[in-house]
């Protein structure tokens, strides 16, 4: 067993840190207030190859893995940029995975190298109004059009549709009442968001506002062939593969999340003053401080574990669903203890800590619920009956 | 060109003030807790300058040097991951606490050992101790001319023609190669390093020379042999006071806080 990264995992871990240290907290309080884009904090990473981290050399990624993008988006996080800036990035990494994985060669070359260096920008869009975990009972549907589509529908919680010019998009092709398994009959495809079949509209929500989240309306958007992202039917399962990922990297986010609001925490618990003495001496702040620290130190743990599992091609369900589950709750403890711990300018927007607590509370609802977690674990890892 | 650049791995210099400790009796700072020390901001911009002048020359080889602890191969790391070709830490038990003239001692033989070049640069000063005397330490021992504190680096056939940053503007001179150049902050932002390369850099191995490996002798290193005996090392205490100044109208608190002001000899 050996718990050491190796010296590229760490060389990359500084120079993330490095590189996400120039974009400072008052950055991101600018961005989040303004609703607009990170576009330098963007250039800045597609610039110097990040965006490409997960994408094989052959077609201009750095061809690295989960475990390495999972350091990315930590550090990118702890930096202050927490989910601002991690969502502008994560969703070039992990979002194209089945496309890395499932799309033709000819689909590849076509959308790889211009996604690895950031000048495509690609929005996912999966969740619908009636469809949120129970992703086979969604309604949008792909007609044959000749050889061609058509997807006719509408998604929610598309994030940064205002910003990309394509959208990796399920859509079923054969009605639910008709398919063998309620699995099946979905397909994958990358579609352009065409504004004269497409209307995006905007969700006004609690955090996280320099990335849009948005309802989007499918009017008969049409869609040629070579863009169907693997096999037709078999959509669900390619994108089951790109789940896994996910998760581990929203835990990575909630984590560094969590450590930006300690490192706040821990450094006013030493300078503010109140009855004659630093108010991290009193054992009633230091000891959830020092909780919290170690929940965070141990979750780093798991989330190498799913990520090594992953990227060496084991399956990684469990431990993925637990990082996840236990980052986002203990990242979010770790907040909310930060925001108290400042008291009255906890609540105040000029001390950040209130915009970690905002944006990391998102991951114990998103891309799958806490109470979806359980069931996943309830069922598989304990052989409970199904419970929904 | 064959250009040597010397780096340098300080705490952090966004340290907040309250993590920020040292031990008065040992006359040392304490690392912070969890704070992981940086690159000095300076450094960047030396092995900046040295990958355009050798781009703009077509070619050449750029060896980076750093003195420190083991963790300063990460600095080096990070000039490799720029572009940097090689990279050498002094490393050696006797150099915990020597001083900047000890360090150029040591720089300036470590750069015998390496052997022909052309330029030697480093950052204008390093952020910790904020001295700035190591360049103008390194050429007096090798014998070659110093240029301070530049903001551009042209080569100019056997020479180097070199924009300084004066207090009230700046100053062109003009040096033969080689020489020795300090590089300020005016020199422009360093380059981000790619990922692809510093996943090269990771891969790459920095030799490590010790006291013995670079011939310094036992007498020209150590913390009991500083040339600039350290007498005592504290955090200075700040204190406040806050006074309100009352009057009647803006202008009494004005000519009120004026008189203070003058009563206290700042005016």
């Amino acid at each position: 067993m050996d718990f050491e990264p190796t010296e590229g995992q760490r060389q990359l871990r500084l120079q993330a840190r490095a590189l996400a240290a120039r974009f400072d907290d008052a950055y991101w309080r600018q961005c989040d207030a303004g609703h607009t884009f990170p576009w330098d904090f963007y250039q800045a990473f597609a610039e110097a190859g990040w965006l490409g981290i997960a994408i094989p050399p052959e077609h201009g990624g750095a061809g690295l893995g989960i475990t390495e993008a999972s350091i990315l988006l930590e550090e990118v996080a702890a930096s202050g940029a927490a989910m601002n800036g991690a969502t502008a990035l994560h969703l070039t990494i992990f979002g194209l995975n089945p496309v890395v994985r499932h799309g033709s060669d000819d689909l590849k070359r076509r959308v790889l190298p211009e996604a690895a260096a950031g000048r495509l920008h690609v929005a996912f869009g999966v969740t619908e109004p009636t469809a949120g975990s129970d992703t086979p009972s969604i309604t949008t549907f792909a007609h044959r059009d000749g050889d061609n589509f058509r997807i006719r529908g509408q998604k929610v919680w598309t994030s940064k549709a205002k910003e990309s010019s394509k959208v990796l998009l399920l859509a079923r092709t054969t009605p639910l009442a008709d398919s063998p398994r309620r699995t099946e009959g979905m397909t994958l495809f990358l579609a352009n968001l065409d504004p004269n079949h497409v209307t995006i509209r905007e969700i006004d929500k609690l955090g996280r506002h320099a990335v849009d989240s948005n309802e989007v309306f499918y009017d008969d958007l049409p869609v040629e062939a070579r863009d169907v992202v693997g096999e037709v039917g078999r959509g669900f399962y390619h994108l089951l593969d790109g789940l896994n990922p996910e998760r581990i990297l929203i835990a990575a986010e909630a984590l560094g999340t969590g450590r930006a609001a300690l490192r706040k925490a821990v450094a006013y618990a030493k300078e503010r003053v109140v009855f004659g003495r630093p108010i991290g001496q009193n054992q009633g702040i230091q000891f959830p401080l020092a909780d919290s620290y170690a929940k965070l130190q141990t979750v780093e743990l798991l989330i190498r574990k799913a990520g090594w599992l992953y990227d060496n091609g084991q399956p990684c369900g469990a431990e993925a669903n637990m990082a996840k589950y236990l980052a986002a709750e203990w990242g979010f403890e770790a907040a909310d203890r930060a925001l108290q711990v400042h008291g009255g300018f906890g609540y105040a927007r000029e001390f950040d800590v209130e915009r970690y607590w905002r944006e990391v509370r998102v991951m114990k609802i998103a891309p799958i619920t806490q109470e979806m977690i359980l069931n996943y674990l309830g069922q598989h890892e304990l052989g409970l009956p199904r419970s929904y | 060109m064959n250009i040597i650049v010397c780096v340098k791995q300080i705490p952090d210099p966004e340290t907040p003030s309250s993590s920020f400790k040292v031990d008065e009796a040992a006359k040392k700072v304490i690392p912070a807790q969890g704070i992981a020390p940086v690159v000095n901001p300076f450094d960047p911009q030396a092995t900046e300058a040295a990958l355009r002048l050798n781009e703009a020359d077509g070619g050449g080889k750029v060896t980076v040097i750093s003195l420190g602890a083991e963790s300063a191969r990460d600095a080096i790391k990070h000039a490799l991951a720029m572009g940097a070709d090689e990279g050498v830490l002094l490393n050696d038990p006797s150099f915990d606490g020597i001083d900047n003239f000890q360090t150029a001692v040591a720089l300036a033989k470590a750069i015998q050992k390496v052997g022909e070049f052309d330029l030697i640069l480093m950052g204008r000063s390093a952020a910790d101790w904020d001295m700035g005397v190591v360049p103008s330490g390194v050429g007096q021992l090798l014998g070659v001319p110093v240029v301070s504190v530049a903001k551009a680096i042209e080569k100019n056939g056997g020479s180097v023609k070199v924009e300084r940053v004066l207090d009230d503007g700046f100053q062109t001179v003009e040096a033969p190669l080689p020489a020795i150049v300090s590089v300020s902050n005016e020199f422009g932002e360093p380059r981000y390093p790619q990922l692809r390369q510093i996943m090269l850099a990771a891969k790459k191995t920095v030799q490590i020379w010790s006291a013995a490996d670079i011939g310094l002798g036992a007498e020209e290193t150590g913390a009991a042999n500083r040339w600039l005996p350290l007498e005592a090392l504290y955090v200075p205490k700040v204190e406040s006071n806050v006074e309100i100044i009352e009057g009647d109208s803006p202008e009494e608190k004005a000519r009120n806080l004026a008189q203070k002001l003058r009563a206290a000899k700042l005016i």
